[in-house]
């Protein structure tokens, strides 16, 4: 109903505020109403009088905010408020640096670990084939393990069936393999800057571990039949070839910065002190 | 630092005038308000005095089921009070108490005026409380269950089919439907208002990421109302045509189905909890903090926290139904849903002691009562994990356990919280402190009253005690926990009185407050208390959450940090 | 330092914040959004569970011509806005009176069907499930029309006056924004009923 008036409910010229006038018709309307209701449960002739006075209070209401909103004006008194805090000292928490949440100053952005997951899938399926063609003398067979977990059918195959071509194994397995590798790829990309040292040896050797451990524990419920067949030496060389390519590979792009960038010290974000790690431990809030 | 008004050159045109006729001038000046403050305290005012009626009714259900075999008061008038007590506490106290809070309080922190729409606020209040008054006419006027009651008498949930016309014969049910509807056009309407203020009237410099946090909690609050209350509105609609029209809605004869009722009470009756405790978690997360004397901790955490609850409740409503037999499929994701609504309230528990960690905790009167909430609000968060196992629910659902669960929610959470609110808030309202000893008093008393009632009652509940029963037989071995639960019941109405006469004693001869009684930080407690009609001389400017922390230490503001 | 408790504004950016009416009609939409979303589930989870006659197959037939015009005037009155931010009042009241126009083709038309239903079916409120919801359904979103036809039509007759100018034009759009949403409602409550429940 009233839609518009000066921003803040009311401006001031010389030492008055204008405010939206005081007016009882939204309490008649809210009177008419309630008395429709009480209509319904008591006598029609008391909903009558619900109705005739929701249009006097409608109607009032109307005439309050157009065309123009009434306003008046209230007279501001002269007060001066101190604004003082009764308490002069203030005390911070002793926090070591070691306390010190380390949050990202610049981050990769989200392209990055997606070129990183590319490039890791690719260079994974190296050992992948190495492996296949020194055990089974096919270059499919790591393929087609990968794809088993997808087809049930599958699940009596024997080593022959999976050392042949199938399409559908193709189709099934670049599917897994993409997704698992982009992924992933995600995940280095955001979790790499937080590394503290070395980022690349330590998210390529350290993920691949943590990874593989979690696959050990769970595989047998996602893909029996990879569970079966999976040789753990080769699955770990190909999951490390991953994990250093696309550390590499993400290393190589420029990062971004993030929020907390913005909060550092101006010195710092202007690059007069390069230190910015270092600054990042002063700046405290009193807490 | 101080603040300069330009003095007035509009003159004083007040004249002097007989005590009736200053009397019908105050009169006037109320009923046509549409200063959010002062509907704020007519909210406030208004839930007060529902308060004391509901409160009185429960007094009367513990009294009748202190003892077995108790004939105090008849079934009939049993039913009426349970159903008067629970619609009356949730409806016409719980929200208008909080609304109260929010009409005053949201504009002074955001620092604007006013409300966005003054007049609809004025409204909304009016309505709403009209639905209260039509609620209570029932006592004279409404015919109840059995032809010779008065008040409603189906529950506060009004499960169909018994609100039909035909076991609800009379229009005391009416009377029940109209009125919540009343309120609830009242509800969306300051709802409304709430969002539009937070949204479109913030002062410069007040972005939606330095807002207080009670602005915020209100805000998720009022957009959980639309998509809660609205659902009651069209069931009570619904209700309106089966019994007026001779719709089929709810009627099971023609094919209608009970159980959707019961679903359609429960979307909105349990985002009606988090909408109940939502401003409660708001009030501590600004009084908390200023008696740590420490700024609040993980702010943004808290923010994503509540807009997390904010959507979770509206999963999680058929917790309410596992006896209804939803199947195994609607059970599991339903008490999963239930589960994790646990997690952003634990962070928002962890996040409170971890301001509270290392603070320099002041024990005021309002800090006491939120530290009793904190623990309380955490056991009564257990109970609630233990429920949300459908199969425990089906064992105990419909008992006294369950009573004891959302009591412990709503008296030693948000009750609590409420208390803690006037102890930190009456002073900038009236311009006088509430006396801490009186405080002390009340907290004390209500804290041992509290326990003694509700911590027991769990027992009676796991012992097979069904809630809504008018008496019970001496030999069932729960007549020891009523006796203790009904005394508890007695010292809290005791605590209650002292906290009326504190109220009453303190806004005419409490200590002067002065405008910022707690060294605070947020933009209320910028301009006089109570504050003017305008609120601010000059509309601030902020640059941090904590803009009064920048004005009392310029050395080293907070804006440097955030 | 004795001047303002105010913290100096250090940045001169400019403070803007979005319009009132705009979010208030917003929050309103969804309010009802909810309302009307109850009533379709109710009519969902009923169709097909009446126990006697007649059922919507029988009985309910595509209402095309009003559903255009009900859509149609959701244009009309984006025109209305438009001319009147341009200061074209006259255009305005032409465009409002469009609109008033078609609400007025779908309203008369949802009567005639209700007649039809009422005296040919012999299909009530009280008759089964069907009635029950579909009455409720229709009816709550023809009360809606209602309400937005009043509004237009007093907005026709000031501008019609020339008492509406062009600093009007945000309150007319919040109004527009009503009205679309009665529209879009009735998207719904045509695919609901008309087209899937039939």
């Amino acid at each position: 109903m009233d839609i518009r008036s000066e921003s803040g409910g009311g401006h001031h010229d010389a030492g008055a505020v204008h405010l939206p006038a005081p007016t009882a018709w939204p309490m008649v309307l809210a009177l008419g109403m309630a008395l429709i209701m009480t209509g319904l449960v008591t006598n029609g002739v008391i909903g009558l009088l619900g109705l005739l006075l929701t249009v006097l209070g409608s109607v009032g209401w109307f005439r309050q905010v157009l065309p123009v909103e009434q306003h008046e004006a209230v007279a501001m008194q002269a007060e001066q408020i101190q604004i003082y805090s009764t308490r002069v000292s203030v005390d911070r928490l002793a926090i070591a640096p070691s306390h010190r949440k380390i949050l990202p100053i610049e981050v990769f952005h989200i392209t990055t670990g997606l070129k990183g997951g590319i490039a890791g899938g690719i260079a994974m399926t190296v050992p992948a084939a190495i492996f296949s063609l020194i055990k089974y003398h096919s270059i499919w067979y790591a393929m087609n393990l990968l794809a088993a977990g997808g087809f049930v059918s599958w699940a009596g195959a024997s080593n022959a069936f999976l050392a042949q071509f199938h399409p559908e194994g193709l189709l099934a397995g670049l599917a897994i393999h993409i997704v698992a590798s982009l992924l992933v790829g995600l995940l280095y990309g955001a979790v790499l800057p937080m590394f503290p040292w070395k980022p690349i040896l330590t998210a390529g050797f350290l993920a691949p571990l943590v990874w593989t451990g979690l696959l050990y524990s769970t595989l047998n419920i996602v893909s029996p039949i990879l569970d079966e067949r999976i040789d753990w030496f080769w699955f770990i060389m190909s999951q490390v070839a991953f994990g250093l390519v696309a550390g590499f590979v993400i290393n190589l792009q420029a990062k971004v910065r993030t929020a907390q960038f913005q909060a550092l010290p101006f010195a710092v974000r202007a690059g007069l002190h390069s230190d910015a790690t270092l600054k990042t431990e002063e700046r405290d809030t009193p807490q | 630092m101080a603040t300069q008004t330009p003095v007035s050159p509009v003159a004083d045109r007040t004249t002097a005038l007989r005590p009736s006729g200053r009397m019908l001038e105050v009169l006037h000046e109320w009923v046509t308000t549409v200063d959010h403050k002062k509907i704020g305290l007519m909210y406030i005012a208004y839930a007060l005095v529902f308060m004391l009626i509901a409160g009185v009714q429960a007094l009367l259900m513990r009294i009748q089921l202190a003892v077995p075999n108790n004939h105090f008061v008849s079934p009939q008038e049993f039913n009426r009070l349970f159903t008067m007590h629970g619609t009356t506490m949730v409806f016409f106290v719980g929200m208008p108490i909080l609304f109260g809070f929010g009409n005053y309080l949201v504009p002074l922190m955001i620092g604007a005026r006013d409300m966005a729409f003054p007049r609809l606020n004025a409204f909304s209040f009016w309505i709403a409380g009209f639905g209260g008054l039509l609620l209570y006419f029932s006592y004279f006027a409404g015919s109840g269950l059995y032809a010779a009651g008065t008040a409603p008498d189906v529950g506060w949930f009004a499960y169909a089919p018994l609100t039909a016309r035909a076991f609800s014969p009379g229009h005391s049910t009416d009377y029940w439907t109209l009125g919540v509807l009343l309120s609830g056009i009242g509800t969306i309407g300051t709802a409304l208002n709430i969002v539009t203020t937070t949204i479109c009237m913030r002062c410069p410099g007040m972005k939606m990421s330095r807002m207080p946090l009670l602005v915020w909690l209100y805000f998720v609050t009022c957009c959980m109302v639309f998509v809660a209350v609205s659902p009651l509105t069209a069931a009570q609609i619904m209700l309106m045509i089966d019994r007026y029209l001779g719709g089929h809605f709810f009627d099971t004869q023609a094919g209608g189905s009970a159980v959707l009722w019961m679903h359609f009470f429960w979307i909105f009756g349990h985002p009606e909890v988090y909408i109940l405790v939502l401003p409660a978690f708001g009030f501590a997360n600004e009084i908390i903090p200023v008696f740590s004397r420490k700024a609040i901790f993980g702010y943004p955490a808290m923010v994503g926290a509540t807009v997390g609850i904010g959507f979770i409740s509206l999963s999680v409503w058929a917790h309410h139904m596992f006896s209804v037999g939803l199947g195994p499929g609607a059970n599991a994701f339903f008490t999963f849903a239930t589960m994790v609504i646990s997690v952003p309230t634990g962070i928002k528990i962890f996040n409170w002691l971890a301001t509270l960690w290392g603070g320099n905790i002041h024990f005021t009167t309002s800090m006491m009562f939120a530290v009793g909430f904190l623990f309380q609000f955490l056991i009564a968060g257990l109970t609630g994990i233990m429920l949300s196992v459908a199969p425990f629910d089906w064992q105990l659902t419909g008992s006294y356990f369950v009573v004891a669960h959302f009591h412990y929610v709503l008296v030693g959470a948000i009750l609590f919280m409420i208390f803690s609110a006037f102890y930190y808030w009456f002073p900038k309202m009236s311009g006088r402190v509430l006396v801490e000893k009186l405080g002390k008093w009340h907290f004390w008393l209500f804290l041992i009253g509290f326990h003694l009632t509700f911590d027991f009652m769990h027992i009676p509940g796991m012992l097979g005690m069904p809630r809504r029963i008018y008496t019970y037989e001496a030999d069932r071995g729960w007549a020891m926990w009523n006796m203790i639960i009904s005394s508890g019941a007695v010292l809290q109405a005791i605590a209650i009185l002292i906290f009326v006469y504190n109220m009453v004693w303190s806004y005419f001869k409490g200590p002067v407050a002065g405008p910022d009684p707690w060294d605070a930080w947020t933009l209320e407690w910028t301009t006089t208390s109570p504050p003017p009609a305008y609120n601010f001389a000059v509309l601030p400017t902020v640059e941090s959450r904590r803009p009064l922390w920048d004005l009392k230490h310029p050395e080293d503001p907070d804006s440097n940090y955030e | 330092m004795s001047t303002a408790a105010i913290v100096p504004h250090g940045t001169s950016e400019e403070w803007k914040l979005p319009s009132r009416g705009i979010v208030g009609m917003a929050c309103l939409i969804a309010a009802e959004s909810a309302v009307f979303i109850i009533f379709v589930v109710a009519y969902i989870y009923y169709l097909g569970k009446s126990l006697s006659g007649p059922s919507p197959h029988d009985v309910l037939e595509l209402p095309i011509l009003t559903t255009i015009c009900l859509l149609s005037s959701s244009i009309t009155v984006h025109f209305a806005v438009a001319a009147l931010r341009k200061g074209k009042t006259s255009m305005c009241s032409l465009w409002l009176a469009a609109t008033v126009l078609l609400g007025s083709i779908f309203l008369a038309g949802t009567g005639h069907e209700w007649y039809q239903l009422i005296y040919r079916d012999g299909l009530t409120i009280r008759t089964n499930l069907f009635g029950t919801t579909f009455y409720s359904l229709v009816g709550l979103h023809a009360s809606h029309v209602i309400v937005g036809l009043v509004l237009l039509a007093l907005a026709l007759v000031f501008s019609l006056s020339g008492k509406v100018t062009e600093e009007h034009a945000e309150r007319l759009e919040v109004l527009s924004l009503y009205w679309h949403f009665v529209d879009a409602v009735w998207v719904v409550v045509f695919t609901v009923v008309y087209v899937l429940g039939r």
